[in-house]
């Protein structure tokens, strides 16, 4: 490993240290890996069927309550599905709908940064006023707008909420394709026939990923937040295995007389959401060589 | 200073511009207009209505009498209402804002005296219980914490009116409602824009001299912040709207974002298009005013 | 400091929406909608929330009473003068909101209006078969129809009169936003629209003074927000109430519950057109295959009837003999596998109706416990539905829904519509291929012979049940939540005649 290398090795393991002092971050990180647990093994897991009925059983109240069952952990819904088993199955979809959306912003994002950086100009010109365009339009409004219009599915919910979330990779990665250019080993790497374009890839990269990871972590609790909005107002995808947010948006009617309906898929959304929000602030100021 | 402004002025206008198309894009992409004007009629009458209507007009040229029709403010007659789009979505536009402003108004209240706090003791217990119940506003879905409020203040304690927009007091719980969406950003960049300044020489010389802690810390420390704060204040504005549909939705306010919701509901696409190009110019001009004020502010850029 | 600026002129601009304090008097009356109709104008809308504004503003020839009685209201008297044409005498003395008098030339305006097509109202279906009014003298009319048409009088209980020299002084769009003048009991005062509609008490209303000086229509969406509402006085009538809420407002101390059958009927249409429903023994399959009293008992609270057909147990030609379908699983699948289905068939089912949700996956489950693996497919009410609807009758396999009748208690009002195959029927052009049911239905509704009418009616329900080109399913009770203040009580027709709200006595 030559002396970059081992650099970074040191830098990483100084971050880990900082990241692991903090107490909030932990339990962020601990709250996280059940969740993607819990979606990963959704079928192992999950004590019953999310979409097996029972209307004998319908509005039972979470077990810890008069007229709970131990069966149903945290109740059954309005046709007597078991509400912890579908918010189990729920996490699948919230999360594959939460990181493709993300996922979509960073392809879309990156690319245009590094267009915009490389090429200037024109391009440039043409981007940011994308940009400033995209910002000018309160995303939930532009997802409402475009879902309506195409017509709900998971497919073109993912897309639309990714398409309204990239500006912000753009800006990062533009600045730094500027920043960088003006560096001298490019002109050096110029000068001995080597692609500019590689080196600067290669030191591109290491200086975005830390403000990049901190991006998309936080993107994806925004895009869990939108999609639970969406829901509630009803462009959901009416699927049977529904979202956090269609699971609150279904249950929320009947909240005067079956409380845990909302409640406990609203939590599931709070904590993961709460969870990525710690993890994702201290992991920025672990990152940060300013922040002691 | 002056060709700044014009520099601005001229991305106002090409911002605008690109707003229009996306726009316009909404209801090219929502496939046959004329079936939803028309779901009853026959495919002839609708093929006649879809060329007097140009809709067989080759895109750049329905675009342009789209930019045409904006300029003169006509976004077509609702499908639903059968009335002009835009004056009913102008109708609606002042209720939205005043929740709007009511809601940052509340959040700025709010995210300044407590961040500053925050800064100035930092790291206490204050620091973390502030961060941490700041941060759990954010991860509550909005509607969410809209229910919540209604069934506590107005259920339970019955202290404040259940929804409507009848009584000053109505406004309280949207507005609230609304303000915890805003409130922890703002809450950060206060904060932090304090512990870049509170340390530094100046601050620390005008201690040395004896002048009170408060004073030091509310002129010098906020002024610095006060400039990243007019920024995202001005960014948040956006979010902020997007915020307002849903909780219009759930407290019944007779605003903009209801009727939008509506109008998506109804696929009514002229009230759709007018309502989001009025929202999305309110956001550019809430931007732009942003920008001038913070060329103001700051010193530095004017002289350049 | 600058930031305040920009802040209090944002306030400033907001001004003109700053809230009105509304007095919660003990004479206003206010009633929660989901929603408002797009226009006040009674005779260019079909919604059902804005036929209960208008039936408080304006007066049609006939009313219903409570039982279910024709009443005279603008009509003091009816006769048939013969199969096709019929007289009514017009009140006399009657006051418009503005103070004119009303006259049969505005009676014969009304019905011009809509008749006329180049208006496009929406409600000309419902009495395409009047072929003429004409004024006799200064209080007769005479309706002609161009086939005897049974259904007449139910029709005229909502066929509100607007007065001519208004509507075509002030024009058709500011009567619908603005003026809309009637001779009802209550007079518009102002509408924000998707906030409320203000009404006033009418003095030289007809029938007398109503009871309450103010009645106020609130827009509330939200479900949870109208509970909330009526429970803390906010709101006095909300309608639609769920099953599951009701032990809720029945046991609060400020509300109460009235509920009553009504004619809407649930149903899912079966698509005849292609596999697995055009064959009987699979539609029949699914008829048993659903367990319908346990849906009413557990889902319903009780307040539903099983129901043989789609004709409702209080509309005119109903045959009690015609027995619902039993539940029978076994039986199901034992048609199923007669059908060559023996491994079950996989089917999709569509629906927008949103409140009856759970319904509709319960439904879905007992047809896949029989073998029909059905997947619900929930769609949002409004253009979508009907754009699905209208490409072809897309909404294939099958289609649950729920029928009003329009309030129209006669078999033909839910026959027509869903089973008749001509253009101008509605579900029953896609979907139903029902062997000459057309031709009794036309007979059944071209004559004005009631006892003929209801013999043909028991012959189509035999068929129908035979043939079951429907899961058919239960009637429904109209449920409102209603504030102590209050006396009032749901009608079977759900209407909201709001004349009949009485404070309660203290």
């Amino acid at each position: 490993m030559d002396a970059a290398g081992s650099a970074h090795v040191a830098e990483r393991s100084r971050v880990w240290r900082k990241f692991v002092r903090n107490p909030a971050a932990i339990a962020g990180a601990f709250i996280l890996l059940v969740v993607v647990g819990a979606a990963i093994f959704a079928p192992y897991v999950a004590p019953h069927e999310p979409t097996r009925q029972s209307l004998i059983r319908r509005f039972t109240p979470p077990v810890w309550t008069d007229g709970g069952k131990a069966t149903y952990l945290l109740g059954t819904d309005q046709v007597g599905r078991d509400i912890l088993s579908r918010m189990i199955y729920g996490a699948r979809v919230s999360l594959l709908v939460g990181i493709s959306a993300v996922l979509v912003s960073l392809v879309v994002g990156v690319t245009l940064g590094l267009l915009s950086g490389f090429l200037q100009g024109g391009v440039d010109t043409v981007v940011m006023t994308v940009v400033d365009v995209t910002l000018s339009f309160p995303q939930l409004l532009l997802a409402l707008a475009f879902v309506a219009a195409l017509g709900p599915s998971l497919f073109t919910i993912i897309v639309v909420l990714g398409l309204t979330g990239w500006e912000r990779y753009t800006r990062v990665v533009r600045a730094e394709v500027l920043a960088l250019r003006e560096k001298d080993f490019v002109e050096a790497a110029r000068a001995i026939g080597a692609s500019p374009i590689r080196t600067l890839l290669r030191h591109l990269l290491p200086n975005t990923f830390s403000s990049i990871i901190v991006m998309s972590t936080l993107q994806v609790a925004q895009a869990i937040l939108q999609e639970a909005a969406l829901s509630f107002l009803g462009v959901g995808t009416g699927s049977a295995y529904p979202t956090w947010g269609q699971m609150i948006a279904l249950g929320r009617d009947f909240v005067t007389v079956a409380w845990w309906l909302p409640t406990f898929p609203g939590l599931a959304i709070l904590l993961t959401v709460l969870a990525i929000n710690l993890v994702g602030d201290r992991l920025r100021d672990a990152l940060d060589p300013r922040v002691g | 200073m002056l060709s700044l402004v014009t520099r601005r002025l001229i991305r106002l206008v090409i911002v605008l511009a690109g707003v229009s198309l996306v726009t316009f894009a909404i209801l090219q992409v929502s496939g046959d207009p004329i079936a939803l004007m028309m779901p009853e009629a026959p495919e002839a009458d609708r093929a006649v209505l879809r060329q007097s209507m140009g809709f067989n007009d080759p895109l750049p040229v329905q675009f342009a009498r789209f930019l045409g029709n904006i300029v003169r403010g006509d976004f077509g007659h609702s499908f639903f209402h059968r009335e002009p789009a835009l004056p009913l979505v102008l109708a609606r536009m002042p209720t939205t804002l005043l929740l709007t402003g009511l809601a940052m108004g509340l959040s700025l209240a709010i995210a300044v005296p407590i961040g500053i706090v925050s800064a100035v003791r930092r790291n206490s217990a204050f620091d973390h219980i502030a961060t941490l119940v700041v941060f759990l506003g954010t991860s509550m879905p909005v509607f969410w914490t809209g229910i919540m409020l209604i069934l506590l203040f107005a259920v339970r304690l019955r202290v404040l009116p259940v929804s409507g927009w009848e009584s000053w007091a109505a406004l309280v719980l949207p507005g609230a409602t609304l303000a915890t969406f805003s409130t922890p950003l703002l809450l950060r960049i206060v904060r932090s824009g304090m512990l870049e300044v509170i340390n530094l020489d100046y601050v620390r010389t005008a201690r040395a001299k004896g002048v009170s802690e408060w004073f030091v810390v509310c002129r010098h420390a906020l002024t610095n912040a006060a400039l990243p704060l007019v920024t995202v204040a001005g960014l948040q504005f956006g979010l902020l709207l997007g915020g307002a549909i849903i909780t219009e939705t759930v407290f019944a306010v007779p605003g903009l974002g209801r009727l939008i919701v509506g109008a998506i509901r109804q696929l009514d696409f002229p009230i759709v298009q007018a309502g989001v190009f009025v929202i999305a110019l309110i956001v550019v001009l809430v931007n732009f005013a942003v920008d001038m004020l913070y060329i103001y502010l700051n010193p530095q850029i004017r002289v350049r | 400091m600058k930031r305040f600026i920009l802040f209090a002129a944002a306030l400033v601009l907001a001004l003109p929406a700053a809230p009105a304090p509304v007095s919660a008097q003990k004479d206003t009356l206010t009633v929660a909608l989901v929603s408002h109709a797009p226009t006040l104008d009674p005779h260019m809308h079909f919604e059902r929330v804005g036929i209960l504004v208008n039936i408080n503003m304006f007066d049609s020839l006939l009313h219903r009473s409570t039982k279910l009685q024709f009443e005279p209201s603008l009509a003091t008297a009816w006769k048939a003068i013969s199969d096709t044409q019929w007289e009514f005498k017009i009140r006399k003395n009657v006051h418009f909101h503005n103070g004119e008098v009303l006259t049969p030339a505005d009676v014969k305006y009304s019905f011009d209006r809509v008749l006329d097509q180049t208006k496009k109202s929406p409600q000309y279906g419902n009495i395409r078969a009047i072929k003429e009014v004409k004024v006799v003298d200064a209080e007769t009319v005479h309706i002609i129809t161009d086939k005897p048409f049974p259904l007449l009088l139910e029709r005229l209980v909502f066929f509100p009169i607007v007065s001519k020299k208004h509507v075509e002084a002030v024009g058709d769009q500011a009567f619908g936003t603005t003026s809309p003048v009637g001779t009802g009991p209550w007079k518009f005062v102002e509408w924000k629209r998707d906030q409320l509609i203000r009404l006033e008490a009418f003095d030289q209303h007809w029938r007398g003074k109503p009871p309450f000086k103010h009645l106020i229509f609130r827009a509330v969406p939200e479900t949870a927000t109208q509970v909330a509402e009526v429970k803390t006085g906010g709101v006095d009538i909300i309608r639609d109430v769920s099953a599951d809420l009701i032990p809720e407002l029945k046991t609060h101390p400020q509300a109460y519950i009235s509920s009553t059958p009504i004619l809407r009927v649930h149903y899912v249409n079966l698509d005849m057109r292609s596999a697995p429903f055009d064959r009987k023994p699979v539609r029949q399959a699914a008829n048993y295959a659903i367990d319908k009293a346990t849906v009413i008992q557990k889902m319903m609270a009780g307040l539903g009837t099983q129901v043989a057909t789609t004709v409702q147990p209080l509309a005119f030609g109903f045959d009690p003999e015609v027995k619902p379908y039993a539940f029978d699983a076994r039986k199901a699948k034992e048609l199923l596998a007669q059908a060559g289905y023996p491994n079950g068939v996989d089917v999709t089912l569509h629906s927008s109706s949103v409140a009856y949700r759970p319904v509709f996956e319960a439904m879905a489950q007992m047809l896949t416990e029989v073998g029909i693996r059905a997947t619900p497919r929930m769609w949002d009410p409004g253009p979508a539905w009907n754009k699905f609807l209208q490409a072809e009758g897309k909404a294939t396999q099958g289609m649950y829904g729920t029928w009003g009748n329009y309030s129209v208690f006669d078999a033909d009002a839910v026959l027509h519509p869903l089973y008749h195959n001509e253009p101008g029927g509605w579900i029953g052009r896609w979907y139903a291929r029902v062997e000459g049911l057309d031709k009794l239905i036309d007979e059944a509704r071209s004559t004005v012979d009631q006892p003929k009418r209801k013999r043909l009616y028991s012959q189509i329900q035999q068929m129908i049940r035979e043939e079951a080109p429907s899961i058919f399913l239960w009637t429904q009770y109209d449920t409102l939540g209603i504030s102590k203040k209050v006396q009032y009580a749901a009608r079977p027709d759900e209407w909201l005649w709001l004349y009949d709200a009485k404070p309660a006595a203290r």
